[in-house]
């Protein structure tokens, strides 16, 4: 009880409120802009943490994605242009609303459900984390080892590449994790000679440029949205309670598996709306209906999508593995704040632990009315000229690198991996594989080295416990998944041939 | 498509033997048998591999799926593109068959790409000497010409943007920001 008032008594501060309230409102105008996804409003409000309180910290970056996921459905709807990727898998079902005249439906039904799936999410979190915590507390470096191979797998897997191209994206992260002293000998490795590089790369100067600066490069090259037309709502959540009531399988079904989507590592609210659409059509009564202006498809994906963002935060917390990009994130404002994600951290953390589930719970009902007022202005809000937000873009991309690496080393880091993130993106390497090998890097490294010194060279020991050799067979299934699923499709291919 | 996947394949492979390579050269931990080349060696082993296996055209069938899973995508998106453009909410209605006209580029066109990192690479050399404003007003103005805002909007963002970023980094989060030519005067 002592912990709960305790965490209430951190959420009330003046400078959480206020940093939930603006970066609301800063999460929900980028996610409403086509192309700046919540990732990359996230990665640029780091700097801005980096002089927060650590609960207004990790206030800023809840909330702010968020309400940069519900608003990606603004211009989904509108325009047929999703505002952000985790919004594109029930696009065109939004659309067929505007095309009806029914747009403030289709911006209803993604505004409620995304707040009942983040509330779900969040009660899932709250429920899941402790518990596995506890359980956590037994794993040595074994089980870390396999843990966080598991984690780079499911990102390889689940990315919407060539698998291939995934593990190559994945061990290009692993590979900028080598660079710098953090090592077993304390060697200088892959620096170049240059001092700069001796701390290693730093890993919010390079999301900065993966997520923010190659965005911008991607808009150097594509043509700009259309300014929206101007229109007048009628009443954004009238019908709500009827369909929450009509399609309680959608909402509760579509929070569930975003929850498990978000557990993942790697996946994101983006995958977790294109399953749960999918889902919805296929399990539907009337999958016909679907994409003509039909609710149960826009229920199920647009709870999912909100509620994986909090299923994302169970890895992240328990074991430093983000469970996708925005977590990718946090983990590094968490370890920047002095709360070292870890299973202790619900023993040693409990108040910050229960003010994070308050902020949940807070974002997700603010989003409501503040999701109104942004629907309300959007024909304003889309109409700002994209030749004037990138230029602010990259201000805030030089001054944020800066501020966090208090180097001007930082915006180069930021401008380098601008580059290599634009050019993978183009070749079909998912960078998201790529952060997380830079973000895991240290923690395989770390655990691989300090099981194999404990079992003097030895990899039998790697086995020999249960939980590990329950998370090794997986992760070998996960590497061998592709060969298997090719191998099945070409039998298959050959036994119809031959019939 | 084939020669793209061989040179991407062959590049990725190079990063990868250099990274074994490099690796490999790494002095070991005196009385340890794991030292700080056993992961680099590791990780550059497994890019080369898939480096070669890219290059073999291994995973290809995925990505054409997923392109042709865009294409179809992408193809009822432009039409709503161009049809929002004319403001036209029928003519979504009516298909996504409008074609919105194509733009001729020239062969520089391409280039455009490098103008956002080479302006923060432009602010980490100049910001010290000229200081944050002017350098600030300079890539804005770079920026928002080459995604070509006219004259006027372009001189208005440069001469509004780096004030306003300058108050919230300086003066509210206490960003030490380079004053040099031009410290601003509160």
């Amino acid at each position: 009880m002592s912990n709960l008032t305790q965490a209430f008594a951190l959420v009330a501060q003046p400078d959480v409120i206020l940093a939930i309230l603006l970066s609301s409102l800063y999460g929900m105008v980028v996610g409403a802009l086509p192309g700046l996804t919540a990732t990359m409003a996230t990665a640029l409000l780091v700097p801005v943490t980096f002089y927060l309180s650590p609960i207004a910290a990790i206030a800023a970056i809840i909330s702010a994605s968020a309400m940069a996921i519900f608003s990606g459905d603004i211009p989904g709807a509108l325009l047929r242009i999703p505002g952000t990727p985790a919004s594109a898998a029930y696009t065109d079902e939004a659309y067929a609303y505007t095309r009806k005249g029914q747009p403030e439906m289709a911006l209803g039904i993604g505004l409620w459900f995304s707040a009942i799936g983040g509330i779900i999410g969040t009660v899932a979190l709250l429920v899941i984390a402790p518990a596995l915590a506890e359980f956590a507390l037994s794993f040595s470096t074994f089980e870390y080892f396999w843990m966080a191979c598991l984690g780079l797998m499911c990102a390889t897997i689940v990315a919407r590449s060539s698998p291939v191209k995934a593990l190559a994206s994945m061990f290009f992260g692993l590979l900028v994790s080598c660079i710098g002293i953090d090592n077993p000998g304390g060697t200088p490795r892959f620096t170049f000679g240059m001092t700069d590089l001796m701390g290693g790369v730093d890993v919010i100067a390079a999301m900065v440029g993966m997520f923010a600066v190659s965005e911008v490069m991607r808009f150097m090259l594509d043509q700009a949205p259309p300014p929206l037309p101007k229109r007048r709502f009628g009443s954004i959540l009238a019908n709500q309670w009827k369909l929450t009531l009509e399609f309680p399988k959608s909402w509760s079904r579509g929070s569930v598996v975003g929850i498990i989507v978000g557990v993942l590592p790697g996946a994101g609210a983006d995958m977790a709306a294109w399953i749960s659409y999918a889902i919805a059509k296929r399990f539907s009564r009337e999958p016909k209906k679907f994409g003509t202006g039909h609710p149960e498809g826009l229920i199920e994906a647009g709870a999912s999508n909100n509620s994986s963002l909090a299923g994302a935060w169970v890895p992240a917390l328990l074991f430093g593995i983000p469970g996708d990009t925005i977590t990718a994130i946090a983990i590094g404002v968490l370890y920047m704040k002095g709360l070292n994600p870890g299973p202790t951290l619900f023993t040693n953390n409990a108040p910050s632990m229960y003010a994070l589930y308050f902020i949940f719970f807070i974002a997700n009902l603010l989003m409501i009315p503040l999701g109104i007022m942004v629907i309300r202005m959007s024909s304003k809000v889309l109409r700002v000229p994209y030749s004037i937000v990138m230029p602010i873009v990259i201000l805030c991309c030089a001054v944020g690198t800066f501020a966090i690496t208090n180097s001007t080393f930082g915006v180069i880091v930021a401008a380098a991996f601008g580059c290599i993130g634009f050019i993978l993106q183009r070749y079909g390497f998912p960078i998201a594989a790529m952060v997380l090998g830079i973000v895991m890097g240290t923690l395989v490294e770390q655990s691989f080295v300090a099981s194999l010194i404990k079992s003097g060279g030895s990899i039998l020991p790697f086995f020999n416990r249960p939980v590990a050799l329950a998370l090794a067979s997986i992760t070998l299934l996960c590497v061998a998944w592709p060969v298997i699923g090719w191998a099945l499709q070409r039998s298959r291919r050959l036994s119809s041939a031959e019939t | 498509m084939l020669q793209s996947y061989r040179i991407v394949g062959a590049a990725t492979a190079a990063i990868g033997a250099a990274a074994f390579y490099g690796g490999s050269l790494l002095p070991p931990v005196p009385g340890q048998n794991v030292g700080p080349n056993v992961f680099p060696m590791v990780t550059g082993g497994g890019l080369f591999l898939c480096g070669m296996l890219i290059a073999l055209g291994v995973g290809r069938r995925y990505e054409q799926e997923i392109e042709a899973d865009v294409a179809a995508h992408a193809a009822v998106h432009v039409g709503a593109q161009a049809a929002a453009q004319i403001g036209a909410q029928v003519g979504a209605q009516a298909g996504a068959t409008p074609a919105p006209t194509q733009v001729r580029h020239g062969p520089l066109h391409a280039l455009r790409v490098l103008v956002p990192p080479g302006l923060l690479i432009f602010y980490a050399l100049a910001a010290d000497s000229l200081g944050f404003v002017p350098t600030a007003a300079i890539i804005a103005l770079t920026l928002c010409r080459a995604l070509g805002a006219p004259w006027r909007s372009a001189v208005l963002v440069a001469l509004l943007a780096p004030p306003a970023v300058h108050f919230a980094f300086a003066d509210l989060l206490r960003v030490p920001l380079p004053p040099g030519l031009l410290p601003m005067p509160w």
